[in-house]
């Protein structure tokens, strides 16, 4: 597997390929995964083979950190030729990384999977007519939500077999709730709120709103980053309503999710998936999210959390508050979340990826370096194997 | 720089742009090659299990023939007929589940058949696409002006099956 982006940098891609190559492993396979990283000493994963430093692009309204260049390609050509896989999958191989690397040097059995959603965004695209003489080698393309495979129908013209990220619903649903974080009605929200398209500042704005009807709700913000500007939107008078817990570690995380009331989802766009969302199903934690297409078909359509009007901050209270006051709706909201989750388990979702790469592979063959510069050696005539 | 030299590069990169797209064509035709003999493999055993399921007792003869031709004829079907034969069958199969009682006597072999069938969607989706590249490659001016696909076969579409799975 071959990673785009920094290993030792937390993201959604890098903690699904994390994932899928445990539950490969565990499976009995053997699994090698190249990863641009910042530090060496930061993988500790042994399948995680080191490319390179990578160097910090804004992509997508989030900082992405990829490595490309002849000195990564090199290290591509290595890996492959040493460990002569049977399948290779390339993740998000339409930006200019390190699976697009691989994909143009390699030859043979290859599966991508595109994360990306983003059908309206042209410019990360221009370079398409490039690609698709790359994009081509791949056996087969896996787009993890119907917005992915819209974004590749438009501007890279394949289509794509559908499968979600998977999460461990197990790990989840067990999680030890912590009796700090359940006193009083408590909202949750996860994830990089220093980015705008997060849309944190959207709770916010909607926390007087809700603190007039729920009196006892409160608002606990978990993820990397310094709150104190964001405070700034909020009154004084509520601040305390407010509380910033940093980052959490996975099993906080999980903890996290299973503690708290209802989770809030306000992302404003460029959300593929929502894989907290699916996470948060499993804890069954009540959910509120924005009405972007990824989230409602995870959401399945309303079934199993509540959607609002994108970046209408007043629906999003009066969805709260609802939630807030009615206790049964509230349960049973969860238990339908609970039951929805078993969809996005990695028992469902990695015999899916493995029979893909059943697919691709085909009779037994091997991913070798491409030979295009051999086949013009057997051109001259000087080809000496 | 004189002409000579100039034409004779051009000459090269257009010898180099031909035989850079040939490989691409080349790579395709392999691609679907691949993905058909996954779908053909994945739609024989289905046929076999739908043979097996025409033999179980409680199947009565009516079914037995209506199963046993369905399969046969799928099994037997040209490349270009074998989407029809094979919507017949599964058309015969998803009778026999939603109709008759028999799921509920043999969940083991109703289980592999859902099984089968996830399978198949996931292949002939990938097979489409594999198809569908190749063709609009090959339908490109400079592959037919200079017959980069050699004598390969024009691949055949296998129409999905969405109503009947």
């Amino acid at each position: 597997m071959v990673s785009p982006y920094a290993w030792d940098v937390p993201g959604g891609v890098q903690a699904h390929i994390k994932d899928l190559a445990r539950y490969f492993q565990n499976q009995g396979h053997e699994i090698s995964v190249l990863a641009p990283a910042l530090d060496e000493k930061d993988v500790k994963e042994d399948f995680v083979v080191v490319a390179g430093r990578p160097v910090a692009i804004p992509y997508n309204g989030a900082v992405a950190r990829v490595l490309f260049g002849p000195v990564a390609a090199t290290r591509v050509r290595q890996w492959i030729h040493k460990s002569d896989f049977d399948v290779m999958h390339l993740h998000e191989p339409a930006i200019p990384s390190l699976s697009l690397l691989a994909c143009s040097i390699a030859e043979g059995p290859m599966v991508g999977t595109f994360h990306v959603a983003a059908p309206k965004q042209k410019v990360a695209f221009a370079i398409a007519p490039l690609l698709e003489p790359v994009i081509e080698k791949l056996r087969a393309r896996i787009a993890v939500s119907e917005v992915a495979r819209e974004t590749l129908t438009i501007h890279l013209d394949t289509d794509a077999v559908v499968i979600p990220n998977g999460i461990a619903v197990d790990s989840f649903a067990s999680a030890q709730p912590r009796e700090e974080w359940q006193r009083e009605l408590t909202i949750g929200f996860l994830g990089r709120f220093d980015e705008p398209r997060k849309g944190l500042d959207l709770l916010l704005k909607a926390l007087p709103m809700i603190v007039k009807s729920v009196p006892n709700a409160r608002i606990l913000i978990a993820g990397p980053g310094e709150g104190l500007e964001l405070m700034q939107s909020v009154p004084p008078s509520l601040r305390s309503k407010v509380s910033f817990l940093g980052r959490l570690s996975e099993l906080e995380k999980a903890s996290f999710l299973r503690s708290i009331d209802i989770y809030v989802a306000p992302n404003t766009g460029g959300e593929s998936f929502g894989i907290i969302l699916a996470e948060a199903m499993a804890s069954g934690a009540a959910i509120v999210a924005s009405d972007l297409p990824a989230f409602e078909s995870v959401l399945g359509g309303g079934r199993y959390g509540l959607t609002f009007k994108n970046e209408d901050s007043s629906d999003l209270a009066r969805q709260i508050i609802n939630l807030s006051n009615n206790p049964s709706n509230r349960a049973q909201l969860q238990q339908r979340a609970r039951e929805g989750a078993k969809r996005f388990d990695w028992s469902e979702v990695g015999p899916e990826v493995m029979n893909v790469y059943e697919i691709a592979r085909g009779v037994t063959e091997k991913v070798s370096v491409g030979n295009e510069p051999r086949s013009w050696l057997r051109f001259l005539g000087r080809e000496d194997d | 720089m004189n002409y000579f030299a100039l034409s004779l590069i051009l000459a090269l990169l257009f010898i180099w742009y031909l035989t850079f797209s040939a490989n691409r064509l080349d790579r395709l035709h392999h691609r679907v090659e691949t993905s058909w003999a996954n779908l053909d493999s994945i739609l024989q055993r289905r046929a076999a299990l739908a043979q097996e399921i025409a033999h179980f007792r409680e199947i009565d003869p009516a079914t037995n023939l209506i199963l046993t031709a369905a399969a046969h004829q799928a099994r037997e079907a040209e490349i270009s007929d074998r989407s029809e034969a094979e919507s017949g069958l599964s058309e015969a199969l998803k009778l026999l589940r939603d109709e008759s009682d028999i799921p509920h006597i043999y969940p083991e072999a109703f289980k592999e058949l859902d099984v089968i069938t996830d399978r198949l969607r996931t292949s002939i989706s990938i097979h489409q696409e594999a198809v569908r590249a190749t063709l609009n490659r090959r339908a490109k001016l400079i592959y037919r002006v200079f017959r980069l696909a050699g004598r390969a076969p024009l691949p055949v579409t296998y129409p999905f099956e969405d109503d009947v799975l």
